[in-house]
């Protein structure tokens, strides 16, 4: 049992890069997809080659690149802000991505009472378009937020104390080095349930309240 | 400083509209006027250029030619045009839809508020007490809370009409405002844009509803191919129309 204590403790360093790395590309995404398709070419295609470098290079690759890049240099980093900021960046073109196919979804309609109504373009994204963009992005959004909890142990690799860092260390002492990454997968298993279970329900609150 | 009797009585002015996409033209050289609370109704097939006709006026599409005057405020083809004057000029021109196109993520009263707040600065107290004059206008006072979801679609229409009445436009611009309607539904909205007519409200109508046409329209036009194949008293066309054009699509729309 003294395992399962000792993985319990990586817990809030699992969500802590999650939550943290989410949320700066729940952030960040936004600005991506509205240059995604902007009117103007060059912002355009500068916006599809970021987001294509972006998640084009692994996010372990990610984390060695920032952590013994940025690390290394005049400045420095810690494990947790290396293993932050590179989920934030790789979560910046995915949820760039998800954001864009909400966009699309939203019928020209809106975009036309909005504009007939005397709406500026910033009215229409931020109070017609945009509200029901994030709305119809949750599911993905979710499946997504629950992918990166399960990347974030790599987070493990540059010493990042999360939930796999904490198996490992018992594995090295364990007489049965399996038992601890199981208890590893059953602690991952147990928060990606209710997680997925929060967002459809969420999902679906909104769906009949608001459904067309 | 008093205008001319003509100028003043003159709400929409379109004088030899031409809009084109790509090398298809839509609208070949429309010319149209309606006069301050005349209530004009447009009929003709599908694909003539009736919704594109609606949506120059208020701009949601520029014209390639021609000169669009709204309330006295005129739009020249190709001209340049700021932000403050094409709000200016959509907010004298209210637009109501065929998919009604209420905003899903907001309840009633907010769907009637918001481009009250946005556009014309009023407070969230002055815009919802105004929206809920005009849902009551419509006899909806009832569903402010609720969403539009939650309304059946003449509702929703009549909704949507309270949304551009509450920017106090000087015309109002219906594109085919029963067409996803049940007939009952239909009833109800077309009640409100009697009511609306009757109260002075100068009105553009495209619809395939020949009864409002005839019973409420001061003036009919029919349009074909994207010019006005003819118009008139609507008693007149209807009785005795003067293009065998004409005569087919009456046919057609009343034998449905
Ligand atoms: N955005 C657009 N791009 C290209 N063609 C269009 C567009 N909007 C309308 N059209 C074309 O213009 C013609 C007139 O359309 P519309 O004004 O909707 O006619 P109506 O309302 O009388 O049915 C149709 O042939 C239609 O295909
Ligand atoms: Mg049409």
């Amino acid at each position: 049992m003294g395992y399962l204590q000792a993985i319990i403790t990586g817990i809030p360093m699992t969500l802590l890069v999650t939550v943290a790395g989410f949320t700066l590309g729940a952030i960040g995404g936004i600005p991506l997809a509205l240059a995604r398709r902007s009117r103007f070419a060059v912002l355009r295609i500068v916006a599809r080659t970021v987001i294509e470098f972006l998640r084009g290079i692994p996010p372990i690759v990610w984390i060695f690149l920032i952590y013994f890049g940025i690390g290394t240099g005049a400045i420095t980093i810690s494990p947790l802000g290396a293993a932050i900021a590179a989920f934030g960046v790789i979560s910046c073109a995915y949820m760039a991505e998800i954001y864009r196919g909400g966009l699309s979804a939203i019928p020209a309609g809106q975009w036309e009472a909005s504009a007939a109504l005397g709406m500026g373009h910033r009215d229409q994204l931020s109070k017609v378009v945009g509200p029901q963009v994030l709305r119809v992005s949750i599911p993905a959004s979710a499946t997504y937020a629950i992918g990166l909890l399960k990347d974030s142990s790599i987070a493990y690799t540059v010493g990042v104390q999360e939930i796999l860092f904490n198996a490992d260390m018992q594995a090295k002492q364990a007489s049965d080095a399996i038992v601890p990454f199981l208890y590893a997968a059953l602690v991952y298993v147990i928060i990606t349930i209710p997680c997925a279970w929060a967002a459809r329900s969420l999902d679906s609150g909104l769906r009949r309240k608001v459904a067309r | 400083m008093t205008l001319p009797a003509t100028r003043q009585s003159v709400a929409i002015e379109l004088d030899s509209v031409v809009k084109r996409y790509g090398d298809h033209t839509v609208l070949d050289n429309v010319s149209l006027s309606v006069r301050e609370g005349e209530v004009v109704a447009i009929i003709g097939p599908s694909g003539a250029g009736k919704s594109t006709l609606l949506r120059c006026i208020n701009l949601l599409e520029r014209p390639d030619s021609g000169r669009i005057t709204v309330a006295g405020h005129a739009v020249d083809a190709g001209s340049e045009i700021s932000n403050k004057e094409l709000v200016a000029h959509r907010r004298v021109a209210g637009m109501v839809f065929q998919s009604f196109n209420l905003f899903p993520h907001l309840d009633v009263l907010r769907n009637i508020s918001l481009a009250q707040e946005r556009v014309l600065g009023r407070s969230r107290k002055d815009a919802d007490k105004r929206s809920k004059e005009l849902l009551d206008r419509v006899g909806l006072a009832d569903k402010a809370a609720q969403y539009p979801s939650r309304c059946s679609g003449g509702q929703q229409q009549r909704i949507a009409i309270a949304r551009a009445l509450a920017l106090e436009p000087k015309v109002m611009l219906f594109d085919e405002p029963t067409s996803a309607l049940d007939p009952e539904l239909g009833l109800e909205v077309l009640a409100v844009m009697r009511e609306l007519a009757d109260e002075g409200m100068t009105m553009v109508v495209v619809t395939h509803e020949m009864q409002f046409a005839r019973d409420v329209s001061d003036h009919l036009v029919v349009m074909v191919d994207g010019a006005v194949l003819e118009e008139g008293p609507p008693e007149e066309i209807f009785s005795k129309p003067g293009h065998e054009r004409t005569r087919r699509f009456l046919r057609a729309v009343l034998e449905r």
